[in-house]
């Protein structure tokens, strides 16, 4: 693998944007889906992104996770800027320092639950540290399932083997858009309950999107968008003020 | 929404151009083959339309006596003093002779023209009367004296040969003459006769040169005006009668010489091509199936809603069906037409003046192959789209993993068993005079690779694994396309398939040719003295004036000739060669298994056989068999000995004594002959050649010469194998395309998925190659398979007729698994780049 560029600033920054702009479209149709935004997603903190549908969050989201690239403005991964990167560098960026769990069909259908986890790893030709699997399934809880494909697994279980995926690499951050969005309200408690303890336990950065009051509570902090820009922030949300919050944005 | 329509409208427009491809190019083939050989039909009925013209009888000498069962055409020759007969005959305009006899060489320069492999020239007399003659002096004179020849157009531009240049002419191997090239003439307007070239010479010279001995082939008679052809041929039949010529009328002639040749144009051109044109659309067929599952698969939502909004189960059926029609009539119109412009061609480069022939028969054949191929092969695929149940609809879709259905396996075992069974039955219970039969033996091997194509989704797991073993070393690539190439067993095994067949058939010629080259390596080893041989590489006989000539070399010695020829033994057509058997020993060594060899040398009119062709002939030693010749001469011959028959040594053998006076004309096939005592091989050798150098047509060859000489040929056959079966081939790669280009698209989000958790587009290119690496290599192993196994099936079914030798070139069946694993790198250059563009964002997010 090349080295990556050098690395520019941040310590405990794990993810930044600065005057984000992404234009969808040109002319008439163009869309702006983020209007300049500059945010900051501590390390070891669980973020949470809210906003109404089309303000931004996904988009966000992508950008920041080198997914995507911005029209204007720059986003930062654990020192390098992410606008610097040609793909292959962006690849191998997403592969050593991302992880990803998205709303759905986040698994591999012909590989097991184990071999799902492994999935990065094995992409990166790197041999898997036992005890951290061991640590990451056993928080994730789905140890009797591991041999079980994507097809035998609920949607919960699916969804947690993705968070393990996503956690096993011990990437220097976690981008998670809409994990529960699927799930029933048990699943949804467990999920985020376990990606709570991976950041307490193992010092994960996680960025969440989310437009469920409920799921940000379990988050140290909430990021308000509307109309692609950084509204509002909030720390130690509670489902009530972070529906306070949601209700008088919707306003 | 306009986007994904349109890009669903592209996806479509693709995959129709995939699917049809093969179909295409299969009913290329067809129509190609159809349009080439209707055009040389074509092209002879207008030559014959000529010939018919001013020819109101024909008489032809008696059928040879051993003609039973062979293509008739062929006749004995007639004494002149028919010719004189026949002019007597009231109502008769004019009457002419004429010889014609293939095996004229025409030689420059001590070279043969065309070179020592080019066929030989036809050999006639000029005929003046314009009513009686076909050919046309384009330039030049017709032959006046003794030493003119007019030849071919064709032949005289290959050979860049002009009026008035002197040329050296020989027939089959004579001493050459010198001859003056007065004209250059056509026939019926052709450059040549059916491309075969022609040398026209005075009637004395072309008696003499000929060998005719006061004989004619053919007499031609016009009729006086008045006169219908019918009733000439009764007053020249009945004038004749009491020999037993043929008196034919003009036109019947015409249509017999035109039976001949479409027989003969079927047979050598139209079956063999056809053949290999039905192995590449049933080639085709598989991907059709595939490809329809495929979409099927991918349209289970669409066609569970189609269901849920109370469409019937025949209602889904049909719609299947009617897109399959659709694209078998669309491509085989394509392919129709392609087939045209690739006979066009192909026409040009053999002979200019043919003017195409694109009958209706062509095109209702074309359209019926492509289309109902098409159709059987969506079938299927369609009554599974019935089956799909409305809920479906409502399902998450998600590339499925299929399982195998027990009714499979069980028809795949059926198939595979009861075509193993009738290719067996087919070749070892086959008769020694009529072979096996062939369309048992056709439909037993097609019911082999259906039922292997069956079965083979079974063996994908295993066979993935072992293969996909190397691929797993090479990281997650290699790991995730053995699961893709598993995940689907059916879709793999059907697109292997495709491949197996064409590779199939490439082994079992190679196994044949190996073994057979390995049988007449033994036998030239073992039963074969000799240490030098003579033999014409071009065509069939040669002048014993040869042999003369090397008898007076002081360097060679045991100078052997030895001559074949048709005789029926009892009424089993057959033939018997004959040698010098003063020089046995040293010439040839039979492995005898009852009486002596040495028999047939003491005594005349003794013969020893094969234990094959005796033990079906129910032939003893001290028996006696009857043998009628072409003259019609029957013979006792006593047997005095049986021997193991070889790859060249087989049949009825007598001795030269025995054998030649019962021939018309003497023609030596070959000459065995050793150096002379106290010479060396190299010395005799260049003695031999230098002998030869009057006879540019022969090849004076050592018996490693020889070896190789026969392993050329064999090579040449299979690299003819190798481009017949090259569509079909073709046509299994662009299958495996179309899988893997079907199965990106269908996973894409998966891909997307990748991607998004760090695999790098190369990675990305690299697992698509490893899956389709895979799929052919699992079709390599089937192909070789049952390709190896059918070849030691057809070689042991020839055990008795001495290919006694069973050979598998290994080196062969390594290069086609190599060859096959770098079809699917190609195959999966198109796919793999595919799969490396995936948007990553329209995978991951939630439509
Ligand atoms: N690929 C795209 N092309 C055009 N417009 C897009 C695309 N993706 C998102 N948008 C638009 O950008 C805005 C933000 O979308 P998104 O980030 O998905 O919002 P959220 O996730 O907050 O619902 C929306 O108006 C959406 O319509
Ligand atoms: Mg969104």
């Amino acid at each position: 693998m090349p080295p990556l560029p050098a690395a520019a600033a941040a310590i405990s920054i794990a993810a930044r944007t600065v005057d984000a702009v992404k234009v969808y479209g040109r002319g008439d149709t163009a869309v702006r889906a983020l209007d300049g935004i500059t945010a900051d997603f501590t390390a070891h903190q669980f973020t949470a992104i809210m906003g109404a549908s089309g303000s931004g969050k996904s988009t966000l989201l992508h950008c920041l996770a080198g997914l995507d690239r911005l029209t204007a403005g720059q986003t930062f991964i654990g020192g390098y800027e992410l606008g610097q990167l040609n793909d292959r560098q962006l690849t191998l960026l997403r592969r050593e320092k991302v992880g990803f769990i998205f709303q759905s069909l986040n698994l591999v259908p012909t590989l097991n639950a184990l071999d799902n986890i492994l999935l990065p790893l094995t992409i990166a030709g790197r041999k898997p540290d036992p005890g951290v699997v061991d640590g990451v399934v056993q928080i994730t809880g789905i140890g009797d399932r591991l041999r079980h494909r994507p097809s035998e697994l609920s949607g919960g279980q699916q969804q947690r083997v993705a968070a393990a995926r996503a956690l096993v690499s011990r990437p220097e951050i976690i981008f998670a858009d809409e994990p529960t969005g699927n799930l029933d309200s048990k699943a949804s408690g467990e999920l985020l309950g376990f990606l709570r303890k991976a950041v307490d336990d193992l010092g994960q950065t996680i960025v969440m999107v989310t437009h469920d009051a409920f799921a940000a509570s379990h988050t140290d902090r909430v990021v308000f968008l509307a109309d692609g820009r950084a509204v509002q922030e909030m720390r130690s949300p509670t489902t009530d003020s972070v529906l306070a919050v949601v209700r008088h944005l919707g306003e | 929404m306009f986007k994904v329509s349109l890009r669903s409208l592209l996806s479509h427009k693709l995959r129709l151009v995939l699917t049809a491809i093969s179909i295409i190019l299969g009913v290329t083939f067809v129509s190609g083959t159809l349009v080439l050989t209707d055009t040389i039909r074509n092209t002879f009925e207008g030559v014959l339309s000529n010939v018919d013209k001013g020819v109101a009888v024909q008489v032809k000498g008696p059928a040879p006596a051993t003609a039973a069962g062979r293509l008739s055409g062929a006749s004995l020759p007639l004494p002149e003093s028919v010719l004189a007969q026949v002019r007597k005959v009231s109502g008769v305009a004019d009457a002419v002779g004429t010889v014609e006899r293939s095996g004229v060489s025409l030689l420059s320069n001590g070279q043969v023209v065309g070179g020592t492999d080019q066929r030989t020239l036809l050999g006639l007399n000029w005929v003046s009367d314009p009513q009686l003659t076909t050919f046309e002096l384009t330039s030049g004179t017709a032959p006046r004296t003794a030493d003119d020849v007019v030849i071919n157009a064709r032949t005289a531009t290959d050979g860049h040969l002009v009026v008035g240049q002197q040329i050296q002419v020989s027939f089959e191997a004579s001493a050459a003459q010198t001859f003056v090239i007065s004209g250059i003439a056509t026939f019926g307007g052709q450059n040549s006769i059916a491309s075969e070239g022609f040398a026209l010479f005075t009637l004395p010279t072309a008696e003499s040169l000929l060998e005719a001995n006061s004989t004619f082939d053919v007499i031609d008679v016009s009729a006086q005006s008045g006169v219908t052809d019918l009733q000439l041929r009764d007053r020249v039949a009945a004038a004749l009668s009491g020999s037993s010529v043929q008196v034919q009328t003009g036109a019947q002639a015409a249509s017999q010489t035109e039976q001949n040749a479409v027989t003969e144009i079927n047979l050598f051109i139209g079956t063999p091509l056809l053949v290999f044109a039905f192995i590449a659309v049933f080639v085709g067929s598989f991907l059709i199936a595939n490809t329809f599952s495929i979409l099927v698969a991918q349209r289970t939502q669409e066609l569970a809603l189609l269901r849920a909004l109370g469409a019937t189960r025949g209602q889904v059926f049909t719609e299947v069906i009617t897109e399959a029609t659709l694209t078998g009539i669309f491509a085989s119109v394509v392919g129709f037409l392609v087939g045209i412009v690739v006979a066009d061609g192909l026409i040009h480069i053999f002979s200019s003046s043919a003017k195409l022939s694109v009958q209706l028969n062509a095109l209702i054949v074309s359209l019926l192959v492509g289309t109902i191929i098409t159709v059987i092969a969506a079938v299927a695929p369609a009554r599974r789209a019935t089956r799909i149940a409305p809920v479906a609809a409502l399902r998450q879709a998600e590339p499925e993993i299929q399982g195998l259905p027990r009714t499979r396996i069980g028809a795949g075992l059926v198939l595979f068993l009861g075509g193993t069974a009738g290719l067996l039955q087919s070749l070892f219970t086959a008769s020694a005079a009529a072979g096996p039969n062939l369309e048992v033996l056709g439909l037993s091997v097609l019911a082999i690779f259906l039922g292997t194509a069956l079965l083979a989704p079974i063996l994908v797991r295993p066979v993935a694994t072992v293969l996909g073993w190397p691929a797993r070393l090479r990281g997650a690539p290699g790991r995730l396309a053995g699961e893709n190439a598993r995940r689907n067993p059916r879709r793999t095994a059907l697109t292997s398939a495709a491949l197996m067949i064409g590779l199939a058939l490439v082994t079992a010629v190679a196994v044949i040719t190996a073994s057979l080259e390995a049988s007449i390596n033994q036998s030239i080893d073992g039963t074969v003295r000799a240490q030098l041989v003579v033999l014409d590489e071009g065509s069939g006989g040669f002048s014993p004036e040869v042999a003369t000539t090397l008898r007076q070399d002081p360097k060679l010695a045991d100078i052997s000739e030895i001559r074949g020829t048709d005789v029926l033994v009892g009424d089993i057509a057959t033939g018997v060669t004959g040698f010098d058997t003063g020089n046995i020993g040293r010439v040839l060594t039979f492995s005898m298994t009852a009486g002596s060899a040495a028999s047939i040398a003491t005594t005349t009119n003794t013969t020893i056989v094969d234990s094959t062709e005796a033990a079906s002939e129910n032939i003893h030693v001290g028996g006696t068999v009857t043998m009628t010749f072409a003259n019609g001469d029957k013979v006792n011959m006593s047997v005095g000995g049986i021997y193991t028959p070889d790859a060249l040594i087989s049949g009825f053998l007598v001795s030269l004594d025995t054998l030649n006076p019962h021939l018309t004309t003497a023609r030596d096939a070959d000459i065995a002959l050793n150096p002379a005592p106290g010479v060396s091989l190299p010395t005799a050798q260049a003695s031999l050649l230098n002998d030869l150098r009057a006879y540019p047509q022969l090849s004076g060859l050592t018996r490693t010469q020889y070896k190789n000489l026969i392993s050329a040929g064999l090579n040449t056959f299979l690299n003819l194998i190798y481009v017949l079966l090259g569509l079909a081939i073709f046509i299994a790669v662009v299958g495996i395309v179309n899988t893997l280009a079907l199965s990106v698209l269908e996973r894409t989000r998966e891909l997307g998925l990748l991607r998004a958790v760090g695999m790098t587009r190369g990675q990305t290119r690299e697992m698509v190659a490893w899956e389709s690496v895979i799929i052919a290599l699992l079709g390599a192993v089937l192909g070789l398979a049952v390709g190896s196994g059918l070849g030691i099936a057809l070689v042991s079914a020839l055990h008795s007729d001495g290919i006694s030798q069973t050979a598998v070139p290994g080196n062969n069946l390594i290069l086609y698994a190599v060859a096959a694993g770098l079809f699917g790198i190609v195959a999966a250059i198109f796919p793999a780049i595919r799969a490396s563009r995936v948007d990553i964002l329209r995978a991951v997010t939630t439509e």
